[in-house]
């Protein structure tokens, strides 16, 4: 191992990134335009769901009750119809994704005292969507309910208000939010996009790196040259080693400052995982590079294995715990999902070293073992 | 009348048969370039699979841990009510700091906690309150989270109010109480494995109709072929028509496998509408992305930069349209920016003809929109491409 020939190399990569503008610029300005763009713009929560009704008793409590779901901000009110193959086709286009239908003599049943049904229809083609909808409306529901049982209570036995409303619910839940105490998506979101980042742009700066040199037949002066497997490898490595590390920086940066997300953590144990998580993501773009005969093979694969597995499979939008066994092998074996503890422990839990120590040491092991594969794969004696 | 025009129609001919030769061509590279196409037969069959039956995004035996100061009937009876699907009963802890201890690691997700004297005040009429903590790292999880376990105590007490008016009413239970019916549409089970399945569908389409014809014209840039073609008869629109052509139809092979091997056989999906129909846009849109990818290469020197640029207009594609998150909630400048997205549009129409049955009549203005911004795209491609090589 000598460090002149890999600083040689290095040199020689950093040189063509450079002279580059356009990949060069790109390399610092995505993680910046996702964080921000995402930070922003993606929002997980079920909010302004379209809906129409259908009231079909038009009297005064109907309208009381379908105000509750039009002032509400979970639901964003499309008009009322007058039948129901009106919500068929409503339905259809997509137009609502929920339709409330409220039957004849809803008031009248209610004042004396007996339970009435309201029907609702909800679009299952995101079934999440339909799930997070029926809870809401059973929350609404309870609501109304409670404040007329309250009334009815007071109205036929003569109870004072007070004593209703306790016979009325007598059980409640309080809930304390930990870590993010007003739910904030952007809290949970912010952090793990730092990972996405990552994740996704780095292995690109290294995947075009190596097939480039053996299409354009550049590699030939490697072949010939004094410089070692693991001296190419390396020194190939080192300049987007540090545009990522730079990126690091910049993206807590802006994830404290522009998005002011708390971090609770220690930032030496965080910026430690990054620099492993780092040598993993481009690691990756490497052996993609070693395996594949074209750029845009290389290209292609890097980009779909970068990008799908961490949308899906790291624990940015679905937590790992909730996949099938199947799906969590996959999560397991990739290595954002390790980082994406690291990064939500550090920002929001407020963990050291000490409780972080295993994701760092399986992070460490990716690492290695990716190195061991690039090593493994690459050869100085090509097959004719 | 036809025998007079047979010049003209042999110019067709010809145009035609350079089309082909070319779109030949390109399907030929594309065929012996083998770790390429084995990773597109893994991204519409295995892969298609993997997220279909992997992601469940509804909360699911979320981890519980109970601390019950009371130990009790009653205390039993509500935690026994927290079961699967939503909740998985976790054990006991003593201490509830032992407890966010747990949550801060991560190996559970809610903490219950039962006061002491619960049965007490619940025999003696006094209102009492279980508490809940929550890891809401996760924002959205940590809220269904809080919603079922909000239903599930809201039952328990609307149990126990209607037990106590029935035993101290006179045998009539006449109680005000409104209900909801539920019915979901087009897709009655909730099953997740349709939708998700369907979106990876989506999302691999639109990776590959980006990426497939701009690497290959960009790939010919960067080599200098690209002058030799400009040389021959063959025209510019000829030369990217033809990628557009070869990869549109490589695009709906994979389509096609992915629906025959893992969409309708493993999750049956039923595919409600016209598959005709679903094919026909499937290829406006993929024309429509490959329109983008060219106008990517065209502004990009090197294959390095086109992955750049696609990384930088797809993935906002991919996360913001409505395949991974309901598009309603969205800010309302992410909605606008995203109607210039063709997935957008093609999302309603694929759920719209695969689940809901519906058919033209109802989808034509997202078809419209989607062709509007295909030939829109295509055209500022060809123009940059003409006059890059003029």
């Amino acid at each position: 191992m000598n460090v002149r020939r890999i600083t040689a190399v290095a040199r020689k990569e950093w040189r063509e990134t450079v002279r580059d503008r356009l990949f060069l610029l790109m390399s610092f300005l995505l993680p910046v335009v996702w964080m921000v763009v995402f930070g922003y713009g993606l929002v997980l929560d079920v909010e302004h769901v379209p809906f129409a009704v259908l009231d079909r008793d038009q009297s005064s409590l109907s309208r009381d009750y379908l105000y509750r779901f039009i002032e509400s901000r979970y639901f964003d009110y499309q008009g009322s119809v007058s039948d129901e193959r009106e919500i068929d086709r409503l339905l259809g286009d997509t137009a609502i994704r929920m339709a409330i239908v409220v039957p004849e003599r809803f008031e009248q049943q209610l004042l004396e005292g007996r339970p009435v049904t309201v029907q609702t229809l909800l679009d299952g083609t995101f079934p999440l969507h339909a799930d997070t909808l029926k809870g809401y409306v059973i929350a609404i529901n309870r609501a109304f309910t409670q404040e007329l049982l309250t009334d009815f209570l007071t109205r036929t036995r003569g109870l004072v208000p007070e004593e209703a409303r306790r016979l009325a619910e007598p059980v409640s839940l309080e809930t304390r939010y930990l870590y993010n105490q007003e739910v904030r998506s952007t809290w949970s979101m912010v952090p793990a996009l730092i990972m996405f980042a990552l994740m996704v742009a780095s292995p690109l700066l290294t995947a075009l790196g190596v097939v480039r040199e053996k299409e354009t037949g550049s590699i030939y002066n490697i072949y010939s040259a004094t410089v070692s497997k693991a001296e190419f490898l390396i020194g190939k490595l080192v300049p987007y080693f540090v545009i990522s590390t730079i990126n690091v920086v910049v993206l807590w940066v802006i994830a404290v400052w522009l998005f002011g997300v708390p971090f609770k953590g220690s930032f030496t144990a965080f910026f430690l995982a990054s620099l492993l998580f780092i040598l993993c993501s481009t690691g990756i773009g490497l052996v993609i590079s070693l395996l594949v005969k074209t750029q845009m093979a290389a290209l292609i694969i890097t980009i779909i294995i970068a990008m799908v597995p961490t949308i899906l499979f790291s624990g940015l939008l679905v937590p790992v715990s909730s996949l099938s066994p199947g799906a969590q092998v996959q999560a397991h074996l990739f290595p954002a999902m390790y980082y994406t503890d690291v990064v939500r422990g550090s920002f929001l839990k407020g963990l050291d070293l000490k409780a972080m120590w295993t994701d760092l040491l399986v992070l460490a092991g990716f690492a290695v073992a990716l190195r061991l594969v690039a090593y493994g794969l690459f050869t100085k004696r090509p097959k004719a | 009348m036809h025998r007079t025009d047979g010049e003209s129609f042999e110019a067709v001919r010809l145009w035609a048969l350079r089309l082909f030769v070319m779109t030949r061509k390109e399907l030929l590279q594309l065929g012996r370039d083998v770790p390429l196409l084995l990773f597109l037969i893994y991204s519409f069959s295995l892969s298609v699979y993997i997220s279909g039956a992997g992601i469940a995004m509804q909360l699911h035996n979320a981890n519980l841990l109970v601390h019950d100061g009371d130990h009790s009937a009653s205390s039993r009876e509500l935690i026994h009510r927290f079961h699967e699907p939503y909740f998985r009963f976790d054990g006991e802890v003593r201490d509830p700091k032992e407890g966010v201890t747990r949550l801060d690691q991560g190996t559970a997700m809610a903490l219950l906690d039962i006061p002491p004297r619960f049965h007490e005040s619940i025999a003696g009429r006094e209102p009492v309150a279980v508490q809940l903590q929550v890891d809401t790292t996760n924002a959205p999880q940590g809220l269904a989270a809080a919603a079922y376990a909000g239903r599930i105590v809201g039952r328990f007490s609307s149990d126990l109010t209607l037990s106590r008016l029935g035993a101290a009413s006179d045998g009539t239970m006449l109680m005000p109480v409104v209900d909801s019916a539920h019915r979901v549409w087009f897709n009655q089970d909730q099953d997740e494995t349709w939708f998700q399945s369907i979106s990876h569908i989506l999302r691999m389409i639109t990776l590959f109709a980006f990426l497939l014809p701009a690497a290959a014209l960009v790939r010919e840039k960067e080599r200098g072929t690209v002058e030799q073609l400009l040389v021959s008869p063959i025209t510019p629109f000829q030369i990217m028509l033809s990628k557009v052509l070869a990869m549109t139809l490589v695009i709906l092979a994979a389509t096609a496998l992915a629906m025959v091997t893992v969409l309708k056989p493993v999750f049956g999906v039923p595919i409600k509408g016209s598959v005709s129909l679903f094919f026909l846009v499937t290829m406006l849109y993929s024309f429509t992305i490959a329109g983008l990818g060219l106008f990517a290469a065209t502004v990009t020197k090197n294959q390095a930069q086109v992955g750049m640029v696609a990384l930088l207009v797809i993935s906002p594609m991919l996360l913001l349209s409505g395949i991974t998150t309901p598009f309603e909630a969205m800010p309302s400048w992410v909605q606008s920016l995203m109607a210039l997205s063709p997935l957008r549009y093609y999302i309603d129409v694929t759920y719209g003809v695969l689940l809901k049955g519906v058919g033209i009549e109802l989808l034509w203005d997202s078809i419209l929109a989607m062709a509007l911004l295909g030939g829109v795209l295509f055209g500022m491609g060809m123009w940059r491409f003409r006059r890059q090589f003029q």
